[in-house]
């Protein structure tokens, strides 16, 4: 229980709910009648919608793990929002990749190599198909399933523990709890590293499963986190200009996330970069043509819009925020540094569509006896809604959350530091 | 004894407590001193603003070298591999951004580490074997137990007998005129 009463703000999560369930109905809708038709990419804005708040909170989760066992002074005040947020992985795992991978239409249409009858660029059955039998040891539909519930599982469990014990220390005010938080972060973020890696690899690598990189889940990894630091720098902003970080949240917060985000941009550029340089230098074909559908036209050989997109990815998603972040007054300016989180935020939109859209599809009139999904379609839109939705469900249970607990760790022995953070 | 002993060098006048010299590295700031220094045992928080510092220049050089080492490596890569002795490795082309590219962002991270190493050096004013503060007697204990603010005559507004009644009225203890 609450010793203070609830911010006024956190009166509005029944909007955020309504927004969230309304827009995610529509997008439903949409994907169970494009499945209908035979259409899958209406369910890919579901998986693009829930992968993108999945990032953004397993980001968060992490975050609070690494601030945990670093017991980095300046963390307190600001992991209490990350703590309010997590709550809602579980939930968006729940209600968007669940669905997807235990409905058969939607698995079918989403992750074909669970459909035996797909038929591949090559003209064969998926069922017939060497590559897949060779790796059916882990790509097999029940341990499929079963990943995925892990999944829920292991990110539920996590997210559950190291919010019970944060909480618990508000009203008990035990020391104890800090050092239990300690045990469970460093053991969290080994079993979240392996976790959030399998995430990715079956969501998303498995996509084209013909195609494999062992950085991605280091990609993912760095998307996560840099998602994660752009929510949470805009949403700081909102709590202290009216919410429950108004006066608390200083010039020195502001810096030590504006550093995070520098550094996580470049990280995030150093795995991308380096999967590509690898798959380029190497130069071979079960690699080569996953960047190959993302540059060029398979027939033509001309750019296709996918090039648009990587070249955005390069200058829009790398130099624009590593070049501003470089600069002091960047990371201090609460104005530039929103603006640098929302280049950011659509950066990564973007990187998620680059990442799950494009794919090989069979097409007979084909010389090359495949074409490659378009980028720009009206379906753009639903992935926008997708993420409108399921960020409706996410914050309105972190309101909730705000409600019910202290939206400030009253108690953590690392309060008054982290309040009076200084450069 | 000689000469030399008759130049000065500043003021030093030594504090016992953390807001003590706090405050009145506050009120030198104000007075609009540009040349003196703050010595302190140990870093305290907040003390660059209260001396009115301005920013390090150090990572202009910083970035001035990183974007020199990026031209290097350009100019090193397109050189030896595509101008001076063309050779194709790979299937790659004879020049492009993306196969040095390793070698691109090294250059980079050395000259920007060149910079940041030298910048430091150029700023600090080093290296330089004595200073004539080393020659105060307790010196020694703004390592320790004591913090000390040290007005320098190349300062405009240094005045040998005015400065020494400033540094009183900010409640300095223990008041030494520093010789070169």
């Amino acid at each position: 229980m609450s010793t203070s009463s609830p911010h006024a703000l956190t009166a509005h999560w029944k909007k955020f709910l309504a927004v969230g369930v309304v827009a995610l109905a529509v997008v439903w809708w949409f994907a169970f009648a494009g499945v209908q038709h035979h259409d899958n990419r209406q369910a890919l804005s579901v998986l693009v919608g829930s992968l993108f708040w999945v990032a953004v909170l397993i980001g968060m989760l992490m975050l609070t793990m690494i601030t945990r066992v670093f017991d980095a002074g300046w963390a307190p005040l600001i992991r209490r929002n990350w703590e309010l947020l997590i709550a809602g992985l579980p939930v968006v795992i729940l209600v968007g990749i669940v669905p997807l991978a235990f409905l058969p239409d939607f698995r079918h249409a989403v992750w074909y190599w669970t459909d035996g009858s797909h038929i591949l660029p090559s003209g064969h059955e998926v069922g017939h198909d060497p590559i897949l039998i060779a790796k059916s040891w882990f790509l097999n539909e029940s341990f499929f399933l079963v990943r995925i519930a892990l999944y829920v599982g292991v990110f539920g469990l996590l997210a559950a523990l190291l919010r019970r014990w944060s909480f618990a220390q508000d009203t008990d005010r035990t020391a104890g709890h800090t050092h239990r938080l300690h045990a469970v972060s460093a053991v969290g973020i080994p079993l979240g590293a392996v976790t959030l890696t399998m995430l990715a690899f079956d969501c998303l690598m498995a996509l084209s499963y013909h195609w494999f990189s062992t950085m991605y889940g280091v990609w993912f990894f760095a998307l996560s986190i840099r998602l994660a630091l752009a929510v949470t720098v805009i949403l700081t902003y909102k709590l202290s200009n009216g919410g429950w970080l108004d006066g608390l949240l200083n010039q020195a917060h502001r810096h030590v996330l504006g550093c995070l985000m520098l550094a996580f941009t470049v990280f995030w550029a150093y795995i991308s970069f380096s999967q590509y340089f690898l798959i380029y230098t190497a130069n071979i074909p079960e690699e080569t043509f996953w960047y190959n559908i993302r540059e060029f036209d398979p027939v033509t050989g001309l750019k296709n819009e996918w090039w648009g997109v990587s070249m955005y990815l390069i200058f829009g998603f790398f130099f624009l925020p590593f070049l501003t972040l470089l600069f002091y007054r960047t990371k201090i300016v609460a104005g530039r540094l929103l603006a640098v989180a929302w280049v950011i935020l659509v950066g990564g939109i973007v990187d998620l569509w680059f990442n799950a859209i494009p794919r090989q599809v069979y097409d007979k009139s084909a010389p090359e006896g495949f074409s490659v999904t378009p980028f720009l379609t009206s379906s753009l839109f639903l992935d926008l809604l997708a993420i409108v939705g399921f960020g409706g469900i996410v914050f309105a249970l972190f309101l909730r959350g705000a409600a019910k607990n202290e939206t400030i760790p009253v108690h953590d022995p690392r309060i008054l530091e982290s309040i009076n953070y200084h450069e | 004894m000689n000469e030399r002993n008759e130049r000065i060098h500043g003021v030093a006048c030594t504090f016992r407590k953390v807001s003590d010299v706090f405050h009145a590295a506050e009120k030198v700031r104000d007075a609009g001193w540009k040349n003196w220094d703050v010595h302190t045992p140990f870093p305290i928080h907040g003390m660059d603003q209260a001396m009115g510092l301005p920013r390090s220049p150090v990572p202009r050089l910083t970035l001035l070298g990183g974007v020199t080492g990026f031209i290097t490596g350009c100019l090193l890569t397109w050189y030896m591999n595509s101008y001076d002795y063309p050779l194709i490795v790979g299937g790659k082309p004879y020049w492009s951004v993306i196969f040095p590219f390793p070698v691109l962002y090294e250059c980079t991270i050395l000259f920007a580490a060149f910079g940041t190493f030298f910048g430091q050096f150029i700023f600090n004013r080093l290296p330089r074997h004595n200073h004539p503060l080393f020659e105060l007697p307790n010196f020694a204990r703004v390592s320790d137990d004591t913090f000390m603010i040290v007005l320098e005559a190349r300062d405009p507004q240094f005045h040998p007998d005015e400065s020494r009644n400033f540094l009183q009225s900010l409640g300095g203890q223990e008041i030494t005129v520093i010789r070169d």
